[in-house]
């Protein structure tokens, strides 16, 4: 989905996945270090999500802050469905994600027994 | 631990949360308290507290307390994985579960609906640092037992409904859609489940509809910015798919 909506929104060039897996990595989306990081905080709990919402909250927004916790928890509800049913893969996203999804080490989860 | 009423206040917010979630939210408490069609309304609250107890631990913070009545201890086992250590849940263990006493598969599916649902909820509300809502005063009646009519496999480890096999009553779960998420068809065994899921989904993500084309103008963050905070919660919880 980041992949495409980055290609979507004419920004695909510039993307980097391992910015996803990897908080030292720049993904080349705009103020994404900032937004990864507040999603690791919230994941974990630490003590480093105050700071990091007032610093969303000055450099994206308010709104733009609601709307990241409401990503983050439902992402947090979504991998549970999907590791707790074993949801397949589709034939299509199997074969468009392979490359990267074997160069951003996702087959070293634990759930991709699961999944493939 | 109860209250009768759940106004989602936030109380604590010094952000404009948008009256659609906390509609979605008030909702969510709504489908909770009720009976559903394995559990009643007492036990699907005692599943919601287990799994507030069960974050409680990972993070050590103080036991919240059980709810209102007793789960099969298969049942509480379950709520604790899926919270607590989502990485090592497998096939083998998804089958010791449902053929576990007082388990089943419609048991199992429902369960992880409420432990799922429940969670995101309070993790909205963990992000932004709100107390969280109290759990509401279960609604009586009896779970009604209806399983539904077409379930197949589909490859996902339950039993699943296609889009193509969907009875009347369960018509609108994919929203007309000819071919469903892989994630929304793997709830399908509970179709409550599935509507659930597509409710908040909405409120803090996106519709269906938004997925394949624009996204609607009161989502602030742009489409890469949302895809890479999902992309990263996803990573955390090692989630393959």
């Amino acid at each position: 989905m980041l992949r495409e909506s980055s290609d979507q929104n004419g920004t695909l060039d510039s993307l980097d996945m391992h910015g996803a897996v990897n908080p030292e990595s720049d993904s080349g989306v705009p103020h994404g270090g900032l937004l990864t990081a507040f999603a690791e905080a919230a994941v974990r709990q630490t003590d480093a999500l105050a700071g990091l919402r007032e610093q969303i909250q000055d450099e994206l927004g308010a709104q733009q802050l609601v709307d990241a916790a409401g990503v983050v928890a439902n992402f947090q509800r979504m991998v549970r469905i999907a590791d707790g049913c074993g949801i397949p893969l589709d034939d299509f996203t199997k074969r468009a994600s392979e490359d990267w999804r074997e160069e951003l080490g996702l087959h070293e989860f634990a759930s991709a027994a699961n999944t493939v | 631990m109860t209250t009768t009423t759940a106004p989602f206040a936030y109380r604590q917010a010094n952000w404009p949360i948008l009256e659609r979630i906390r509609e979605a939210h008030i909702r969510s408490w709504e489908r909770l308290a009720a009976p559903g069609e394995w559990w009643s309304g007492a036990e699907r609250i005692s599943i919601a507290a287990e799994s507030r107890r069960a974050s409680a631990l990972v993070d050590g913070s103080p036991d919240p307390g059980p709810g209102p009545v007793s789960l099969p201890e298969a049942a509480t086992f379950a709520v604790h994985k899926l919270v607590g250590d989502l990485p090592n849940v497998s096939r083998d263990w998804y089958e010791q579960t449902i053929r576990a006493e007082g388990m089943s598969d419609a048991r199992y599916i429902e369960l992880l609906g409420v432990v799922a649902h429940i969670w995101s909820v309070d993790e909205f509300h963990r992000a932004l640092s709100l107390e969280l809502e109290p759990l509401p005063d279960p609604i009586a009646g009896a779970p009604t037992q209806r399983r539904p009519v077409g379930l197949a496999d589909h490859g996902s480890w339950p039993p699943t409904l296609a889009a193509e096999d969907l009875a009347e009553s369960e018509a609108d779960i994919y929203d007309g859609q000819s071919g469903a998420a892989n994630v929304r068809e793997a709830m399908s065994l509970h179709p409550d489940s599935v509507r659930w899921l597509s409710d908040l989904f909405d409120a803090h993500y996106l519709s269906w509809v938004e997925i394949g084309g624009e996204q609607e103008s009161f989502r602030v963050l742009t489409r890469p910015q949302r895809e890479l905070v999902a992309a990263r919660v996803s990573a955390l919880n090692e989630c393959f798919y």
